[in-house]
This record gives C-alpha cells, sequence and structure tokens, in this order.
C-alpha cells in the first residue's frame, strides 16, 4: 500500500506532465472504445433491427438477399399458406415492395410500395390512426416523409397510380385510397416516402396480380432454438427461394461492411500501442531522473517489491484516469463518428454503427487497464535493479 | 450441373455440359473474369440461364471474358456480371422492348438542363436526370466514406499532438543538468534556449522522415491486402505529396511549438534548481 501511495502522489510532482499524458491517453483510450464499438456495433444494431418485430426468417427470390434487388417470387399466396400449416410456424406474411407514383396537384411524385398482409407484417409500426386490416383494399398507411410529400393525413385520400405508359401517356392502372394510419417504416431511410397497402392492391399496381408476386416472405417462428431446423426443412421445401434467417443476414451484411469492421481492429490496436508507449516512456524517464531517490528508500531498507509497486501504481493510475477520461470523450466522439456513417444513403434510419452497451465500455476499459499496467513492467525493472550504492554515489557528486 | 449462381437483377446462370449445338445459333454473352473463375468457364463454353432455377431455358455460348472497370460501389458485393445483347435478356425476362434507362447524348452546345426540362415536360412515365446529378448521387456513399476518413484522421492528429507535447517535454525535461551547467559556466539563456529548439527541431524531423516511410509502408501494405482481400486494382491508400507536406510540416510546427514550450520553461528555473540543490 505504501508503495502505491508513493505512486500516486509521484505524479502530482509533474503536474504538467501528468496532465499531458492523461490528455494522450484519454484521446487513445477514446479512439478504442470508438473502434470497440463499431467492431461489434454493426452487427448488433442490425440484428436489433432484423428481429425487432420477432421474425427471425426471410423467404426471398433465390440467390437474393431482402430488397437487394428487384427480383420477386411468384405464387407468394401458395408459400404463405404452407408456411402458416408448419407447426413450426407462429405467423408469416408476404410484402411486395415497387416503386409507384401518386398525384399531387397536377405532378406525379415517385413512392415506394410495400403491400403487406397486415396480420402478419413485420416491416412497421402505426404512430398515429390506425392500422390496415385483412382485405382492407381501400386503405393505405404513409410514413411521416410520404405525408410531406403528399400533404395528406388520416381520413384523406390519395390516388396512388402505376404502370406508367409512355406510349399512350397514361398510367395503366389507379387506385384512390383512404389513409387509414400513419406509419414509421423499420428498416427505411431516411426521408423515404413509403407507402402500404394490402398486398394485392400493391400487385395490382405495380404488375399484373394474377402472377402473385411478392419480394420477401417473412416467417416468425414458434420458438427460437426451432429457427435453424425450420430454416433447413424450409430449404428443402422451397427450392426456389432463399431463406435466410436473422444470423445468416447479419453473416452478408458483415461482409458487406468488413471494411469497417477491419479499420477498426487496426484503428483500434494503433490506440493501445500509443497509449501504452506513451504511459511506458512517461514512467521510464521518471524513473530515470528518480533515480537516486529511489537508491535513497532501497538504501534505508524500502523492499525492492514496494519500489516497483510503486512505479506500477503510477502506470495503473494514469491508465485508470485517462480510462475514465476517455470513455467520455469515446462516448461524444462515437455520436459524431455515427452520424457521419449513418447518413450512408439507403442505411435504414434505425441502424447505429456506433452502440454503446455495457459490455463494451468494460471490455474497452479492462485491455486499456491490463495493456497500460504491463506498460510500467520495464521501468518497473529498470528501478528494481537500480545499483543502490553507485547512484547514491553518482548522486552526491 | 454446378448450383446456380446469381447475377445481377435476378438472373440465374448455371455452367452446363451440354450436347453441343450449332454455336452460331446460340446467343452470345461476355461474362466477367471472377465469374469465369468461379464456374471454370472458358471462352466457347455454352452456359444456361434463367431467372429462377427450375426456368433456366435460354441457352448461350461464353463469346468472351472481360475485366470489369474497378469499382469501389462493387467491391463488397458478391454479386457476378453478365453481358448479353438487349433482345436476347429482354426474352430471357419476358419483357419484350422494355428497359430499365436510355443514354441520350446531347448534340455539342445544347444546354443538359433546358434538354432535361423539355424531356421530363414531353415525356410521361420518365425521369430524367443529368448525368452529373447521377455522378454525385452515386459518389454519395463515397463523400461519407471519406468524412469519415476526416474525422478519423482529426482524432488521430490530436492524439499525436498530445504524444508529441509530451515527447517533447520529457526530452527537454532530461536536460535539466546540462541546461545547469551551461548557465554555471555562463552560456546565456538564449544560446541554450536556440540548442534545445534545434534540437526538438531535429527530433522532430528525424520522425518526421521515419513517420514518412512507415506511412508508404503501411500504405502499400494497405492496398496489396485489400486488393487481394475484395481482388480488385482498386487504390485504398494514396499518400501523395500534399498529405506528406502536410503531416511533416504540421509535425515540425508542433514539435517545435513543444520544444520552445519546454525549453523556455527550462531556462526560466534557476541554474540550482535545475541542478536540484535549489
Amino acid at each position: 500500500m505504501r508503495g502505491i501511495a508513493w505512486g500516486l502522489r509521484s505524479l502530482g510532482r509533474q503536474p504538467l506532465r501528468t496532465a499531458l499524458s492523461l490528455a494522450g491517453i484519454a484521446v487513445a483510450a477514446a479512439m478504442l472504445l470508438d473502434m470497440v464499438m463499431l467492431s461489434g456495433g454493426i452487427d448488433q444494431s442490425f440484428s436489433d433491427l432484423l428481429l425487432v418485430r420477432g421474425y427471425q426468417l426471410r423467404l426471398t427470390p433465390k440467390g437474393t438477399l431482402p430488397f437487394d434487388t428487384e427480383a420477386t417470387m411468384t405464387r407468394a399466396s401458395e408459400v404463405v399458406a404452407a408456411l402458416r400449416r408448419d407447426p413450426d410456424v407462429e405467423a408469416a406474411g408476404a410484402v411486395l415492395g415497387t416503386s409507384l407514383y401518386a398525384r399531387a396537384a397536377d405532378s406525379l411524385v415517385t413512392l415506394f410500395g410495400f403491400g403487406v398482409e397486415p396480420e402478419a407484417q413485420g416491416l412497421y409500426e402505426v404512430t398515429a390512426g390506425r392500422d390496415l386490416t385483412w382485405g382492407d383494399t381501400a386503405g393505405i398507411i404513409l410514413s411521416e416523409p410520404a405525408a410531406r410529400l403528399l400533404r395528406a393525413g388520416v381520413g384523406d385520400s390519395v390516388t396512388l397510380v402505376g404502370r406508367l405508359d409512355p406510349q399512350v401517356a397514361a398510367a395503366a392502372v389507379g387506385r384512390r385510397l383512404a389513409v387509414r394510419g400513419m406509419v414509421r417504416w423499420l428498416y427505411d431511410s431516411r426521408d423515404q416516402p413509403s407507402v402500404g397497402t394490402v398486398l394485392p392492391v400493391m400487385q395490382r399496381l405495380s404488375r399484373e396480380p394474377a402472377e402473385d408476386r411478392a419480394s420477401l416472405i417473412l416467417v416468425k417462428a414458434r420458438a427460437d432454438e426451432r429457427v435453424p431446423a425450420l430454416a433447413a426443412r424450409l430449404r428443402a421445401e422451397f427450392p426456389a427461394v432463399e431463406v435466410n434467417s436473422a444470423a445468416e443476414l447479419v453473416v452478408h451484411f458483415r461482409q458487406r461492411l468488413v471494411y469497417f469492421r477491419q479499420l477498426s481492429y487496426i484503428l483500434g490496436s494503433m490506440s493501445l500501442i500509443v497509449a501504452v508507449l506513451l504511459i511506458a516512456t512517461l514512467l521510464t524517464i521518471g524513473v530515470n531522473e528518480r533515480l537516486g531517490e529511489i537508491a535513497t528508500l532501497r538504501a534505508i531498507g524500502v523492499s525492492r517489491a514496494t519500489v516497483v509497486g510503486q512505479v506500477l501504481a503510477e502506470g495503473t493510475a494514469l491508465t485508470a484516469l485517462g480510462a475514465a477520461l476517455g470513455i467520455l470523450l469515446g462516448l461524444v466522439t462515437a455520436r459524431y463518428l455515427d452520424a457521419i456513417l449513418t447518413s450512408f444513403p439507403g442505411l435504414p434510419a434505425a441502424f447505429s454503427f456506433f452502440v454503446p452497451r455495457a459490455g463494451t465500455l468494460s471490455f474497452a476499459a479492462i485491455v486499456l487497464l491490463v495493456t497500460g499496467s504491463l506498460a510500467g513492467l520495464y521501468p518497473a525493472w529498470l528501478a528494481a535493479r537500480a545499483p543502490i550504492a553507485a547512484t547514491l554515489r553518482a548522486e552526491a557528486t | 450441373m454446378t448450383t446456380p449462381i446469381p447475377l445481377l437483377n435476378s438472373l440465374l446462370l448455371a455452367a452446363a455440359v451440354l450436347p453441343a449445338p450449332a454455336l452460331a445459333q446460340l446467343p452470345a454473352v461476355s461474362i466477367e473474369r471472377r465469374l469465369a473463375q468461379d464456374l471454370s468457364l472458358r471462352v466457347g463454353d455454352t452456359i444456361r440461364l434463367g431467372t429462377a432455377p427450375d426456368s433456366m431455358g435460354l441457352v448461350a455460348t461464353v463469346a468472351a471474358v472481360y475485366e470489369p472497370r474497378p469499382d469501389p460501389a462493387e467491391i463488397a458485393k458478391v454479386e457476378r456480371h453478365l453481358r448479353m445483347h438487349l433482345p436476347d435478356l429482354a426474352v430471357l425476362l419476358g419483357a419484350p422492348d422494355r428497359v430499365d434507362r436510355f443514354g441520350v447524348g446531347l448534340v455539342p452546345g445544347t444546354a443538359v438542363d433546358s434538354a432535361v426540362a423539355a424531356l421530363e415536360r414531353n415525356a410521361f412515365g420518365f425521369r430524367v436526370y443529368p448525368s452529373a446529378a447521377i455522378a454525385a448521387e452515386s459518389s454519395e456513399t463515397f463523400l461519407v466514406v471519406s468524412r469519415f476518413h476526416r474525422a478519423i484522421a482529426i482524432i488521430t492528429i490530436v492524439a499525436s499532438a498530445v504524444f508529441l507535447l509530451c515527447i517533447m517535454l520529457l526530452k527537454v525535461e532530461e536536460r535539466r543538468m546540462d541546461a545547469a551547467v551551461m548557465r554555471f559556466v555562463g552560456v546565456r539563456r538564449r544560446t541554450i534556449f536556440g540548442a534545445l529548439l534545434l534540437e526538438a527541431a531535429l527530433v522532430a524531423a528525424l520522425g518526421c522522415v521515419i513517420g514518412t516511410g512507415l506511412a508508404l509502408v503501411a500504405g502499400a501494405a494497405t492496398n496489396a491486402y485489400y486488393r487481394s482481400f475484395f481482388d480488385t486494382a482498386l487504390t485504398f491508400s494514396l499518400v501523395t505529396p500534399g498529405i506528406v507536406l502536410f503531416s511533416v510540416a504540421l509535425s515540425l510546427a508542433l514539435g517545435l511549438l513543444a520544444g520552445a514550450a519546454a525549453a523556455w520553461r527550462l531556462v526560466r528555473t534557476r541554474p540550482m534548481v535545475l541542478w536540484g540543490r535549489g
């Protein structure tokens, strides 16, 4: 304990040096924390987003990921009916995504349309008004950006048109619909003007409804532990579609953002190296400056272990204080960096790259604390092997 | 037959060993190099194409293998590309006389904005975009990445600056005894200050040289790794003269500033205190 107290006191002897070192360690710790958050945050945030409504499986056209291309599956109703008969399936619903148009004043505005089965949907949450109901072919739900674009609210009517034909300068199909509610589409990017209708209405607006097309089928399993087995069974049962669990989609997404993951490893490692170098350099020079003092202490009977403890305590105290400051700084810079990265075009607005969690903060702090403490080993070794007589003689002259 | 693999826009392709029909009658396609590698295809091979695994109806012949132009937007995607004549694709998709977009070249001297406005007025069902607008839209992703890199660079510069200040302070502090002796023998403060500043400048300059060398090596390693990782010819790390100049200037300025601050502190201290007897 005596060594630790000396160690802490010696930090106070050089306030400017200690303050600068703390600032350096804090910046390095902040960077390390941000990179730890980035490396795990991408997976965590995407997984949370996929499972927000509890649908663990997505069925898409063969070889595609949800809404990655304009590909669609035919005979969607048959597939959904078969899925709903499966004893392991709690809910299943088809979704068709397509570009369509709405009349606003004397012009057409472009929207993104979702055809959904309201009784089994995992794409939105109602924020105002009410949800669509099964068979509600006269209703529509709007996102806030779509409502702004169309200048419509709950109870108003909007006219959607689809299949524009440039040859005759007319739309092949049009539909006047009543706004039932305002919704937040979970996977929409910022300011994406999206609308939703029941599936048959959207199929009619996009293509010939006889083909019964869907872009995606969402499946909710009765139990999470049954998901892998259910996915395997569905793959065998429906070879023409791609079956992906949330975990598998996370893997695909991780591959797309592999650059950021690797960057986080590299920058995190560099931050750690900078922090270690700073602590080691500072302590080494501090020990060299205090060799006379250390020799005196040893001469009057202070043990070698106490001297080593003093140097290690200095390193640990510096690291702990720097890490505490760094965590605060890291949380601020993470928000700034997250604001930059989440402005990627097309990225869901609810997605986050930097996810602060207790586990992440603890991990970064422990890694820094351990390596920072280890950085004191070399100067502690220097202090321990200082020749007492020679040092005292040199000091006296 | 191999497992069908997805192509852009939901086409499916499977390499097949087929009874050799008259190749001249088959539609010709050109495939990108990575696709040829994935399916061990060569020029002259026949393939089946379709929009679903159970409708791989179109038989085509590989007329060419091409290397796509390096595109940062494509590197993280696993899609493979194939080029075919428009009528063949229309038949395959069951969408005769349909296209996704037209490219329009204007007569030299025609104002782009007025051409866009005229087309928007007259062409129902079309959206008309100037090439510059499409380029701006498609480069948005890279602008975001660039902003992120810049933010990381700022944090790195702050960390490096603090590190440099610390090191310079410690370096000059190491010279306490030397400074004390020089003061005892009558060397002027200004001379000691100049000597310490010169030393700081030399240390900073040497650090700049080593740092530049490290940056070049790290840049080359980064490029080699990511080019191999993504199988692309793109350049990921570019150490330009401008970047080197900026970094060297910043490091020298910071080094001199830190050295000057520490030296000033040292020369203002009484010699006996520096000697440890004050």
